[in-house]
């Protein structure tokens, strides 16, 4: 009895082996994904890695590229350089994977990328802020986010082309976060002849704000760049109200957090920053198209921006090597076909248009510009610029007795 | 017309208020006691979170004043306890320094702890009077803040009845001038040394529940006011009640009008150029006695 039961296994094995040998023989693409799969950032590798495996199922189930699935090898940089680069030699000289992608952290892309430029192996990386990874003049390294003063860049353009303050003002975390913040910002008031004020700074973990408040009252500029986290940019929001004033407060957007906003309330109606979140830019179609596909693969989770940079990565990967053409075997080759292949990229994916600059720098990408309204008298941001992004129109800030939320 | 300069001071007085109430349990302390307690201003932080409980549970102006009565006892309880447990078995076995790394060691374990339980997330207190602001013509301010000095004034006022006036707290006093003249003539030093604990942590906590209110409330909400505090104490005269009062309202000022008129990155420092000014020029702070005296 149990031989039978055996014999008809091994049938149905041979059979399925069979069934399926013709798609296994078309061998797998092989790309190497960078990240800190463990450690503190273990959570938001995991969003990238889920937007990776959102693009490999649409790539992989549209037949792979010329007939050939992608695989995906996973290299753990623990967001430490050193751990980054065993990693990448790995995945470069043992694993011979045609593209690294995937990446997240700086200090570790800064490192992996000038091993993949060593290797003329294409890096294209995901996630990282600091300019230095793409402005060393390397030729394999490209990057599909944005790095920091693109950041801004969305916020930049609605000055000059929106808002064209006459007079703005600094009060900035005494950090590198803020006085970096406030070098691009000057740049650009300069650019669109705003008057500059005055420049206050306030050290983190500060709590009374009252005395450069006071002051920016007397001043009066029509914006305050504010640069500062979560605590001291709610307080500095609560303080102005208790002090009667009333601006067009501008920070980087990351201080938009649950907490901030449990701690303003309604207070911090009109404040604006920067946001890159596919959620808030569900009137961009392909934007749209990729947070549904993202919730039916994963139900109950909406993507974040990790996510959605995860995505477009491998997006532009696939599309780099599908130009390529057929690959000829000759793996040096390849990887500089491709590295080729993704200089002329030009995609619209879940963060807006990919095109790269002769740096490898994503340039076309431009982070919403986000104001703080009310909806009910609870605060959420929403994107007001670019008009084709945007969910809602700017809003002036009103004085402190014209408001009606508490 | 409002006036930057008046508008300053009052910002300046309003944060010397809470300055004053926390600095002045460091100062009885530091008086009777010869402690310094470098853990002070984490009895403001105990002061914050226990009204962010009460808070939770009861609404509007009876969850406020519920706070503020239940900072006061708790804490004050929370004074007692370190006091006979850490404080006392320490001050007659170990010296002054051993004592100032131990109320270190204490801040930064109440500090953990409370992240530990409370979690790092900042919170604030809700104004129980909605954010109603007043605008007086020359500044404008919130009702929440001049409460903040009014309730600080009175309690400053009603701790210095009771310390004039009351059998314990003229215990206090004469503890303070004097320790061993004060056990000759049949005072309970140990019941002085538990009553100054918890008096001065229980202030401390009040002066929490204002701070809660006026900015935020985290873990590591202690420090600064244990800073200032010291810089009040020094200023006013180690172990001078009177002088930790008005010096918490000189040191409010000073920083405001000093950050307007001077610099505003240098806002924090002005607290401690002054500290270095006095102990240069006046040992003994503004209000201080020499020892003996």
């Amino acid at each position: 009895m149990k031989k039978t039961y055996l014999a008809i296994l091994a049938l149905a094995l041979c059979l399925g082996m069979m069934l399926a040998g013709p798609a296994a023989a078309a061998e797998p693409i092989k790309i190497g994904i960078l990240g800190p799969f463990t450690g503190s950032l273990a959570h938001n590798a995991g969003e990238m890695k889920k937007g990776m495996l959102l693009a490999l199922d649409k790539i992989n189930g549209a037949g792979g590229i010329n007939g050939r699935p992608l695989e995906l090898i996973y290299g753990d940089s623990s967001c430490k350089p050193a751990n980054g680069v065993a990693a990448v030699k790995k995945l470069l000289t043992r694993n011979d994977v045609l593209v690294v992608g995937g990446g997240y952290c700086s200090s570790v892309n800064i490192a992996t990328s000038a091993i993949a430029d060593q290797e003329k192996t294409p890096n294209v990386v995901a996630i990282a802020i600091s300019p230095t990874v793409t402005n060393r003049g390397l030729k394999y390294v490209f990057r599909t986010s944005p790095n920091s003063p693109m950041f801004l860049m969305g916020m930049n353009n609605w000055l000059a082309e929106v808002k064209k303050p006459k007079t703005v003002a600094f009060f900035m975390e005494n950090s590198d976060y803020g006085r970096d913040g406030q070098k691009i910002w000057e740049a650009q008031s300069k650019k669109i002849g705003s008057k500059v004020l005055g420049s206050f700074y306030f050290e983190i973990g500060d709590t009374d704000f009252t005395t450069q408040i006071s002051k920016l009252k007397k001043l009066n500029p029509d914006v305050v760049f504010n640069i500062a986290s979560t605590t001291e940019a709610a307080l500095i929001q609560k303080q102005a109200k208790e002090l009667g004033y009333v601006t067009q407060w501008i920070g980087v957007g990351g201080q938009f957090t649950q907490a901030y906003f449990k701690m303003t309330g309604a207070i911090s109606e009109f404040a604006m920053g920067s946001s890159l979140e596919p959620t808030k830019a569900m009137k961009d179609p392909v934007t749209a198209a990729f947070v549904k596909a993202y919730m039916k693969k994963y139900p109950g989770s909406r993507p974040g921006i990790f996510s959605s940079q995860g995505y477009d990565n491998l997006m532009v990967i696939a599309d780099a090597i599908k130009r390529a053409g057929k690959l000829s075997g000759d793996l040096a080759k390849d990887r500089t076909a491709v590295r080729d292949a993704l200089k002329t990229t030009d995609l619209k994916l879940s963060q807006g248009p990919i095109k790269f600059g002769p740096d490898g720098q994503v340039n076309t990408l431009l982070p919403s510009v986000v104001q703080v309204q009310l909806k009910d008298c609870k605060p959420d941001t929403y994107i007001i610029f670019p008009f084709d992004r945007a969910s809602n129109k700017y809003q002036d800030p009103t004085p402190w007795a014209q408001r009606k939320c508490k | 017309m409002e006036s930057l300069f008046v508008q300053q001071v009052v910002n300046g007085l309003i944060v010397g208020s809470v300055y004053s109430l926390i600095a002045i349990g460091l100062t009885m302390i530091f008086g009777v006691m010869k402690i310094s307690n470098f853990a002070h201003g984490d009895f403001s932080m105990a002061g914050a979170y226990v009204a962010v409980f009460v808070m939770a549970w009861l609404p509007g102006w009876l969850g406020w004043v519920g706070s503020l009565l239940a900072a006061l006892a708790l804490v004050g309880v929370l004074g007692i306890f370190l006091e006979c447990t850490i404080f006392r078995p320490l001050m007659t076995r170990w010296t002054d320094l051993d004592i100032i790394m131990v109320s270190i060691g204490l801040f930064i374990v109440l500090e953990n702890l409370a992240q530990l339980f409370f979690g790092a997330t900042p919170r604030m207190l809700p104004d129980p009077f909605g954010g109603a602001t007043v605008n007086l013509g020359i500044f404008s301010t919130s009702l929440m803040r001049l409460f903040c000095i009014a309730f600080s004034i009175v309690t400053i006022i009603a701790l210095q009845l009771y310390l004039n006036r009351a059998r314990m707290g003229v215990a206090i006093r004469a503890t303070a001038q004097n320790r061993s003249a004060a056990q000759l003539m049949g005072i309970n030093i140990n019941q002085v040394y538990t009553l100054t604990f918890a008096v001065g942590a229980g202030l401390a906590g009040l002066g929490g529940v204002l701070y809660g209110t006026l900015f935020a409330i985290f873990p590591t909400m202690g420090a600064m006011p244990t800073l200032k505090a010291f810089v009040v104490t020094i200023l006013g005269g180690m172990g001078n009640i009177r002088g930790a009062i008005f010096s918490g309202f000189i040191l409010g000022v000073a920083e405001t009008l000093g950050g307007n008129y001077i610099s505003m990155e240098y806002k924090n420092a002005i607290g401690f150029i002054i500290i270095i000014l006095v102990l240069l020029i006046i040992p003994h702070g503004l209000f201080g006695r020499k020892e003996g005296s």
